[in-house]
């Protein structure tokens, strides 16, 4: 019965990862068969410097978008994890955004930070406040990008809530008995047994975030301007499918590989050398 | 749930209500400038003050992209591939979690643990090898290609929920049905699946926003404009006219109304009472 799944994994992501570690190191056209170059398409990428501008805005990005969307869930599910009266409304109005297609969201944020018609100007003007260009201007392109990010937060929220429920409440009443306070509570009640959660989801958060800048930035800006919006699965997006550069694009994958497993070992460590790893 | 019945917190309740219904706008708020947005008369210049309620209100919009482009046949193929997709990612996500929930436990903590690292491969890093791939088997410009992903479950995480809602269940109610001559399949579908029933609603309405709201798949593998699906068709309409932004703005509510509808019909069982959450 795990057949399926076994085999189409293997199909889906085993093999594709396979042949992207084997195609890094060839000159590729799928016109005529791949050439061994051992790492020249490393070099190539080195040199490049499109390859500086996607990787630091990818990492400002994800530096930006992971922390503030991992955060407002938790402040989310904390506020909303009481079975109070309306309750089942807010969490509603919290999670729709997330179902909406990606393409739509991003026309949706595009329309909203237009620099001259969108409602975030127009708040702005009559504010009698500054109008940036927004997605117009190298300056704050990235920003409407992190802002949207945290818009489509359920996903996390909806883990959140779930860890949430899981504490027994038993251990916030005997907290209470003894005085604790309620940020005393929540530093060593809530914290602690949420830790497990948080490392869960910042990791995948930070494979979520990479991705979740394609369809935008597709959509919203091209890359542009002056670049300041191309990030890493545009680019190899760009390399791979426009410039059938082949190599090339796999080099760029395998670097994204290991640089997702880089993220990975500094995430762990730092929940790490706080001590929360045990709870994994 | 404990505390909070005690005289003297009516101001706290109070205040907490205020925040929350902040929250909430501002969540919503988006949305609603959208729908707005998307019901102004065409041919009207943009308006200069945020406008509410469009004057005159007009579905005109709405009506013009299937004018301009094929949106009937983009909506046939959208709804193609989330009716063969769906249905085969619940046979094959609760079957692998069914067999992971039956297994001893060090392999099935070793199937986890893989289960899990998969959430964490970057799709971006395969997007090439799958088209090769695709390609050898024909695939490309083809809507297996968009439905592929149902052979594995479509998502490691559907797997570990149905993992979970079947562990939930005590091992002496699959024993019995075994000691009567019930076999793994007969197991999984006669007593497994229908004690599963929050899960596979759950899955169904996660499986389908991910079918229905797929962009990259048919970016990458489709190529001719009659296996385009919705996503693609509004991708199309902005490369027709940048500018036009009502018309853009009622095909973004078109491309995620089905999405809201199932949501708000299923949000009830979803983050209230009786369901995921209790």
């Amino acid at each position: 019965m795990l057949l399926p799944f076994l085999v189409g994994t293997l199909l889906l992501v085993g093999l594709p990862a396979v042949m992207s570690a084997g195609l890094a190191f060839t000159s590729y056209d799928a016109l005529s068969p791949p050439v061994y170059v051992g790492f020249a398409n490393f070099r190539t990428l080195a040199a490049d410097p499109l390859t500086g501008i996607a990787l630091g805005n990818t990492l400002f990005f994800v530096l930006l978008a992971v922390p503030l969307r991992v955060l407002g869930a938790l402040a989310l599910a904390l506020l909303l994890s009481q079975r109070r009266r309306g309750v089942g409304a807010y969490r509603a109005a919290v999670y729709l955004p997330t179902v909406i297609p990606d393409v739509a969201f991003a026309l949706i944020w595009l329309w909203v930070f237009n620099p001259l018609y969108g409602p975030v100007n127009l708040v702005l003007q009559g504010l009698g406040l500054p109008m940036p260009g927004w997605l117009a201007d190298a300056e704050t392109a990235k920003y409407p990008f992190v802002v949207m990010s945290l818009f489509q937060i359920g996903e996390g929220f909806l883990v959140l809530l779930v860890g949430l429920r899981g504490i027994p409440h038993q251990t916030y009443e005997a907290a209470t008995v003894d005085g604790g306070s309620r940020i005393q509570q929540f530093r060593w009640i809530t914290l602690p047994l949420l830790a497990p959660w948080l490392l869960l989801l910042t990791f995948r958060d930070v494979v979520v975030a990479v991705q979740y800048t394609f369809t935008p930035s597709v959509l919203m800006t091209g890359g542009d301007p002056y670049y300041s919006t191309l990030f890493l699965p545009l680019l190899i997006f760009e390399e791979a499918f426009d410039r059938f550069r082949f190599g090339l694009g796999s080099a760029l994958m395998l670097s994204l590989f290991l640089l997702t497993a880089v993220a990975f070992v500094v995430v762990y460590s730092v929940f790490r050398w706080r001590g929360y790893a045990d709870d994994i | 749930m404990t505390s909070d019945r005690r005289p003297g917190l009516a101001l706290g309740a109070v205040l907490h209500h205020l925040v929350s219904v902040a929250v909430a706008a501002t969540f919503l708020l988006p949305l609603v400038w959208v729908v707005a947005a998307s019901l102004r008369q065409p041919g009207l210049p943009p308006a200069r003050t945020i406008e509410w309620i469009p004057d005159p209100v007009s579905i005109g919009n709405y009506a013009e992209m299937f004018r301009l482009l094929p949106f009937e046949r983009y909506l046939l193929n959208s709804l193609i591939v989330v009716a063969i997709a769906v249905p085969l990612t619940l046979v094959t996500a609760s079957m692998a979690g069914f067999a992971i929930a039956q297994l001893e436990a060090p392999l099935r903590r070793r199937l986890l643990v893989f289960a899990v690292a998969l959430l964490m491969v970057p799709i971006s890093a395969l997007w090439l090898t799958r088209y090769l791939l695709f390609r050898q088997v024909g695939l490309v410009d083809d809507l297996g290609a968009l439905i592929a992903p149902a052979l594995m479950g479509s998502s490691p995480l559907f797997v570990l929920l149905f993992y979970w809602a079947f562990r939930r269940v005590p091992v002496e109610v699959y024993e019995t049905a075994r000691i009567e001559g019930a076999g793994a399949l007969t197991v999984w579908q006669r007593v497994a699946m229908p004690l599963a029933i929050p899960t596979i609603v759950a899955v169904s309405i996660l499986a389908f926003l991910l079918y229905w709201s797929d962009f990259i798949s048919p970016t990458l593998y489709l190529k001719s404009p009659e296996s385009y699906t919705l996503p693609v068709g509004v991708r199309q309409l902005q490369q027709l006219d940048r500018t036009n932004w009502p018309l853009l703005m009622a095909a973004s509510v078109l491309l995620a109304a089905p999405t809201v509808l199932v949501f708000a019909v299923i949000q009830r069982q979803f983050l209230r009472r009786d369901g995921v959450l209790d």
